[in-house]
This record gives structure tokens, C-alpha cells and sequence, in this order.
């Protein structure tokens, strides 16, 4: 059983949830998916657009999409379009690039003054990942190195993974579970 | 502020100022060493003073791998030399009159230049010296002589012998006197050339500037002399564009401050640049050279040496390179300069001003990790800088050079012409001929008319003459106009003292 079976199965939703699942290129993310995946889940398509590629997948009543932060931006607009159906985000990094830690805090700024991020409470798990490479920097020193401590109006968590274990990963699901939970309980009680 | 125009471009990736980095940019390359995907950055360290010359590899912020070289390195370059899998590339750095290669980081081969004629006379010379037939003192003078004299140079060995005190000199021929005099020549720049393809990965040949003012292409794979070119003067710097089996193109900028550029199939230059000053920066972006003058300046020149522009820098040039950016079709040049700054031109344009904590002496832009657009700086003080280029940076042409003001080129809010102007300048484009003719005749009449007057004033006796010299009168008339009607204006000087002007409207 998948880490993520659990969580949709426990919301209950009838509405799928969108989770992004972004960063650069090489910091994990098809690992981490992978490792994610319900068992039944099927890569539904990759799309081999020029440029850039999207993952997608989908489980009963989850669905994600995957795709890499690189490439010089010219198919930036492509994968911003994707912004606005989702409902959470996983953003990883690459503990062990020390050089292109600024490019992720650069694309993470970039992603968090999207006007269709901006002003929405979407939360935010951060995998700092790769925790098992020699000289890693711990989530602490990531979480500094991005200056998260600024993001104010969006719930966010930061854990260190080694994907290619799984450790480190059902946490962060955790989390984002219980966040989720929460937005439905307060969409539907407004409902209500 | 122009700080913040340049930080909004580039981020700071790294920066350390003692990292011990003693280096120029032909001594940098990047490369895909391992086959990973991540490129290193290879560097040929000068060390200080005449220690601690290495090859040092850098990973990502770390120093990966160093290891001793055994001369001041004075050309580094990475090159594929054959197809064997895994395609990784070698390391060929010069020092001296050699070349060594390295594959996976270990020493593979070591290619040495060809030695040069000895002066048949400075053999004779030392023989006799070895026999004894000769003491130090005549040797002396009898080198000296040749110096003078010969064609062909001397040897290092006399070159050093010359220099001694007359005390040393017995125990030098003692020390050399028995091994052959051999001249050699040692390597000044080199670059690699693509072989048949021009693929990124496409096996290269290298090619080496010489102090013997030749250069030579290499066969990649047994390193054997598969070219010999000759030039005017000693090689400083080079650029090499082309494959060597189809069509290629070697530009050297040389010592006694011009450029050469050699073909394939001619064994000496086909073009030549001179330069109002010393070459100290050479780069191509496209199809067009830029080089850097040791008089402030940067000028642009087309590959067959014509002069494109010129600009002034507001300090000397440390060192310039190409900035590639092939996905986004982007070419500019960066030039460090002493006063701690790295400008960025496209063509004569400055793009972006990057300030250094240290004066910049080499410049290294390409893929470094998984980042394509890297810049990677060593400094004066040994230091190493790395910027990234923003994914979002745009560039915009501005021209920065002084010229013409602006204003030059507004248009002044004249009148417009007006209906009658224009038919009048109908008429006369039509009919130029007849006004012309018109315009003789009445001014024939004219005359004629003044003539008749005259001459009845004569007759008449009223002196229309000034009668005394002491009171001279002249009479200037102009016909001011096109018609249809005339301004005539008639000037009567009066013994140049009082002016009286009429105007007649005819
Ligand atoms: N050591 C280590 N390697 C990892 C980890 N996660 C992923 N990788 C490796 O990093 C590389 C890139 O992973 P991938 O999932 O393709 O990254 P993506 O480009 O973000 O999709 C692969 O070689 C993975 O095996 C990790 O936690 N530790
Ligand atoms: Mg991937």
C-alpha cells in the first residue's frame, strides 16, 4: 500500500486533490513520487512537451503532477499554467547541491509571487532530500539557506529524506495530511 | 543603482576568497568528467612563486581532487581523444615544451615538441670545449660572436653560460660540457579543433602555439604532428573555429601586436589585423573577433579583419572569455577589468556590470554542475567567485557609447509648405528654361534702360558722375528673387563714409 492510499482514503473527498510536486532538476522528485505512488496508481501520461517534461499520475482521489524547475525560461509559462489546479505543494531540494541552492530559493521565490500562489493558503512540504549523501546540509541549515522562516501566510513544513530508502517521507506525508484535513474542515464548515 | 541592475541578474552562488586559486582563464575548462552528467571545473593553479603548481578539479562548492604538476602550466584544455566507451574527456595541460595527457584524472601520455635546429657553429663550439682544445674565456667569446652573428639562435645552455660570472663559468662547462647542445622551445597557448564532426562530443585535435612562432596541429589519439604552421611572430593567444578535416580557422594574436589568421591547406597566415595596441584578450562571439587592447580599449573586428567599432573601458583589461548561452541563442564577452569589474558586452553594448570583491583574472562561462549558465572567477588574491545566471534574466541592448545627442535625430516643428509653395515649385521644376530666359531679358532691358538714362543724363550734362575724386560714389545694384516680383536694392556708397540703401520693389 502506497503512502498517499491512506491519506485519500481517510479525507473521504469526493473531489480529487492536486499536489504539485516540484524543484530542480536531479533533487528526487520522480524517486520520491515513485516511492509515493498507491500501488494501483498507473503513470497516467508523460508528456514529452519540447523543453520540459510533466509527470503526471492520478490514484482514486489523488492526482499529481510533477515536473522540473530548469531550463533557461522559456517554457516557464508552461509549467506556471499548472499553478492555479493545485492544491498543495511538495517542493524538493537537493541537500547536496550547495552550489544551486540559490536557484532553488530563486525558483521557490519565483513560485511563492505567482499570482496564482500568492495570495492562497496552499500548504507547502519541503523534502529536503538526498539527506544521506556525505556532506548533505541538515534541513535546519536548508530551511535557512531558503529563508522559510519568511514564508507567513502559508502553512509549511520542511523534513530531510533519503528517497532512495524512503526515510524520512511518510512525516512530511503526515503533515501534509493533517493540513489537509483541516481546509476541508474549515471549507466545510463555512459551508455549513 | 547600478549594483542592483547587475544583482538582478546573477545570483551568487559561491564565494571563496581564500580558496588559493592562482590561475588565468586559458588554464580553466569545464567538463563532464566522470560522464555523470554534472560538470567539474578543471583548473591549471600557477601555485605562488615557483611552488605548488597543481591540477586541481572542483565539484560543485568543493575541491574534489588536486594533484602536483611538474612546470608552470600554461594552457589547460578538456577534449574527447577517441570514441571508446564510457565517453568521458581527457585533460591536456602544457607547460614547458610539453603537453600532458591525462585520462580519468590519471597521467596518460606526454607529448613533447619536436626540438629545433642547433647552430652548427655553438656545436662546434661546445665540441671544442669538450676536447679542451678551448678555455672558458674564448668559448665565451666565441659564443658571443655568433650571438651576434648567426641566423639561428642560440641554445638555453649558452644562453645561461653567457649570463655567468666569469668564476662560474668553469664548473658549468664542467657540468654541461658533455651532453649534445639541444634547443627547444616551449608552449605558449593552446586549444583544441574538432576532427571530422562538429558534434559536442566529437573527438578533437589539439592544437599548440609555440615560442618558435609555430603552430602545430596534433592527431588525438597517437599525437603525432598532423599540421606545422608558421607565423611572423610568437603566439600569445588563440582561437580555433572548424573541423580539421573539412575547413577550419586559426586566429592568433601574436607579440609584436597583431593578428594572424591561418586556413586550412596554408601554411602561413591568409589574414593579418595590426593594432593600434597589445592584444591582451581574445575572443570570437559568432562570427566576429573581439579583442582587447592594453590601452583600455575593445574592438571589434570581422573574421577577415575588418574593423567593426572601438570602445574605451574605464580600466586596463585582466581578462576576457565568451559567455555562451546555446539555449537561449545568447554570445557576449566578458571582460575583467583591474578596477575590480567584470563588464559584459554584446557587441559594443554594454549589457551588465558585475562588481567583484577582488580585480578578476580569469573568467571561466558554461555549464558547471547541472547549471548551464555559470560564471566562474578567480581573482588576483585567489580567490574563486560563482554566479549563476538568473533562468529569468533578459538582456537589453542599450547602446552606451557617446555619439550624436538624441536630440539630433527629433524632428524640428517646421511650417508646412503651403499650396502656393508648391505650385511655385511646380512652375519652376517645369518650366526653369523660360524663366531663365525671361530673367536675362528683363535684366538685358535693364541694362539698357540704365544705359539710355545715362546717357541722356550725359547729354544733358547733369553729372551723374562723382566730378571729384575727393568724393568717390559707387552704386551696387542686386535683383533679390524668383519673380513674379523682384527685390532690387541698390547700394550708393558715398565716399565710404555714409551708406544710403534703396529698395525697389519691381
Ligand atoms: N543519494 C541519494 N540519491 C538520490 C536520492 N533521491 C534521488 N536520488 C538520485 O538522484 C538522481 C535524480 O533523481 P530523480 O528522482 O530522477 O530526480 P528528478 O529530476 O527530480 O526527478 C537519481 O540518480 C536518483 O537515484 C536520495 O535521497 N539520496
Ligand atoms: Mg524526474
Amino acid at each position: 500500500m502506497g503512502l498517499f492510499d491512506k491519506l485519500a482514503g481517510w479525507l473521504g473527498l469526493k473531489k480529487e486533490v492536486n499536489v504539485l510536486c516540484l524543484g530542480l532538476d536531479n533533487s528526487g522528485k520522480t524517486t520520491i513520487i515513485n516511492r509515493l505512488k498507491p500501488s494501483n496508481a498507473q503513470a497516467q501520461d508523460i508528456v514529452p512537451t519540447i523543453g520540459f517534461s510533466i509527470e503526471k499520475f492520478k490514484t482514486s482521489s489523488l492526482s499529481f503532477t510533477v515536473f522540473d524547475m530548469s531550463g533557461q525560461g522559456r517554457y516557464r509559462n508552461l509549467w506556471e499554467h499548472y499553478y492555479k489546479e493545485g492544491q498543495a505543494i511538495i517542493f524538493v531540494i537537493d541537500s547536496a547541491d550547495k552550489l544551486r541552492m540559490v536557484v532553488a530559493k530563486e525558483e521557490l521565490d519565483t513560485l511563492l509571487n505567482h499570482p496564482d500562489i500568492k495570495h492562497r493558503r496552499i500548504p507547502i512540504l519541503f523534502f529536503a532530500n538526498k539527506m544521506d549523501v556525505r556532506d548533505a546540509l541538515s534541513s535546519v541549515k536548508v530551511s535557512q539557506l531558503l529563508c522559510l522562516e519568511n514564508i507567513k501566510d502559508k502553512p509549511w513544513h520542511i523534513c530531510a529524506t533519503d528517497a532512495l530508502k524512503g526515510e524520512g517521507l511518510q512525516e512530511g506525508v503526515d503533515w501534509l495530511q493533517d493540513q489537509m484535513t483541516q481546509s476541508n474542515q474549515n471549507n466545510q464548515n463555512m459551508r455549513s | 543603482m547600478e549594483l542592483s541592475s547587475d544583482a538582478g541578474k546573477w545570483l551568487d552562488a559561491h564565494y571563496d576568497p581564500v580558496a588559493g586559486l592562482y590561475t588565468f582563464s586559458p588554464c580553466m575548462d569545464l567538463a563532464d568528467l566522470n560522464g555523470d552528467g554534472e560538470n567539474r571545473l578543471l583548473v591549471g593553479d600557477l601555485g605562488s612563486g615557483s611552488l605548488g603548481m597543481k591540477l586541481k578539479v572542483y565539484r560543485g562548492t568543493a575541491l574534489s581532487s588536486e594533484s602536483a604538476l611538474l612546470d608552470l602550466p600554461t594552457g589547460l584544455v578538456s577534449f574527447f581523444m577517441d570514441l571508446h566507451e564510457p565517453r568521458v574527456p581527457a585533460v591536456a595541460v602544457a607547460s614547458g615544451p610539453c603537453v600532458y595527457i591525462y585520462k580519468n584524472l590519471r597521467p596518460y601520455f606526454k607529448f613533447t615538441l619536436p626540438g629545433l635546429d642547433v647552430n652548427s657553429l655553438e656545436q662546434d663550439v661546445w665540441q671544442q670545449a669538450r676536447e679542451g682544445q678551448i678555455d672558458p674565456l674564448s668559448l665565451k667569446e666565441m659564443l658571443e660572436s655568433i650571438r651576434n652573428k648567426a641566423d639561428v639562435p642560440l641554445s638555453v645552455r649558452s644562453l645561461s653560460f653567457l649570463s655567468l660570472e666569469p668564476s662560474e663559468m668553469d664548473e658549468f662547462v664542467q657540468l654541461h660540457k658533455q651532453q649534445p647542445v639541444k634547443r627547444q622551445t616551449v608552449i605558449t597557448c593552446i586549444q583544441t579543433l574538432k576532427k571530422s564532426t562538429s558534434d559536442d562530443d566529437g573527438v578533437s585535435c589539439l592544437v599548440i602555439g609555440t615560442e618558435s612562432c609555430h603552430v602545430y596541429v596534433l592527431d588525438p589519439e597517437a599525437f603525432i604532428i598532423l599540421s606545422k604552421m608558421v607565423l611572423p611572430s610568437a603566439p600569445t593567444m588563440m582561437n580555433v573555429t572548424g573541423q580539421y578535416d573539412v575547413e577550419f580557422r586559426v586566429t592568433v594574436a601574436c607579440r609584436n601586436g597583431s593578428i594572424y589568421v591561418l586556413r586550412r591547406e596554408s601554411e602561413k597566415p591568409k589574414y593579418c589585423i595590426e593594432l593600434s595596441s597589445h592584444p591582451v584578450g581574445l575572443v570570437r562571439v559568432g562570427k566576429n573577433l573581439v579583442v582587447g587592447g592594453n590601452d583600455e580599449s575593445l574592438h571589434g573586428f570581422t573574421q577577415k579583419g575588418k574593423k567593426l567599432w572601438k570602445i574605451s573601458l574605464p580600466a586596463p583589461i585582466t581578462t576576457m572569455a565568451t559567455m555562451d548561452l546555446p539555449t537561449r541563442g545568447f554570445q557576449a564577452v566578458l571582460v575583467g577589468l583591474a578596477n575590480c569589474e567584470v563588464h559584459l558586452y554584446r557587441d559594443k553594448n554594454l549589457l551588465s556590470t558585475i562588481r567583484t570583491p577582488d580585480a578578476v583574472t580569469s573568467i571561466c562561462f558554461g555549464r558547471y554542475g547541472r547549471e548551464d549558465g555559470t560564471l566562474i572567477m578567480a581573482t588576483k588574491g585567489g580567490g574563486l567567485l560563482v554566479k549563476i545566471l538568473k533562468r529569468t534574466a533578459a538582456f537589453e541592448d542599450k547602446d552606451s557609447t557617446p555619439g550624436p545627442p538624441l536630440t539630433q535625430s527629433v524632428r524640428l516643428n517646421t511650417h508646412k509648405k503651403t499650396k502656393l509653395y508648391v505650385d511655385q515649385m511646380m512652375r519652376e521644376r517645369e518650366s526653369g528654361t523660360v524663366m531663365h530666359r525671361a530673367f536675362q531679358m528683363d535684366l538685358s532691358r535693364l541694362r539698357l534702360a540704365t544705359a539710355k538714362a545715362y546717357l541722356k543724363a550725359l547729354e544733358s550734362s547733369l553729372t551723374p558722375m562723382s566730378s571729384s575724386l575727393s568724393e568717390p560714389l559707387k552704386m551696387n545694384a542686386v535683383v533679390q528673387g524668383l519673380g513674379p516680383s523682384f527685390n532690387c536694392s541698390f547700394h550708393h556708397t558715398g565716399l565710404s563714409l555714409v551708406t544710403k540703401e534703396e529698395h525697389w520693389l519691381l
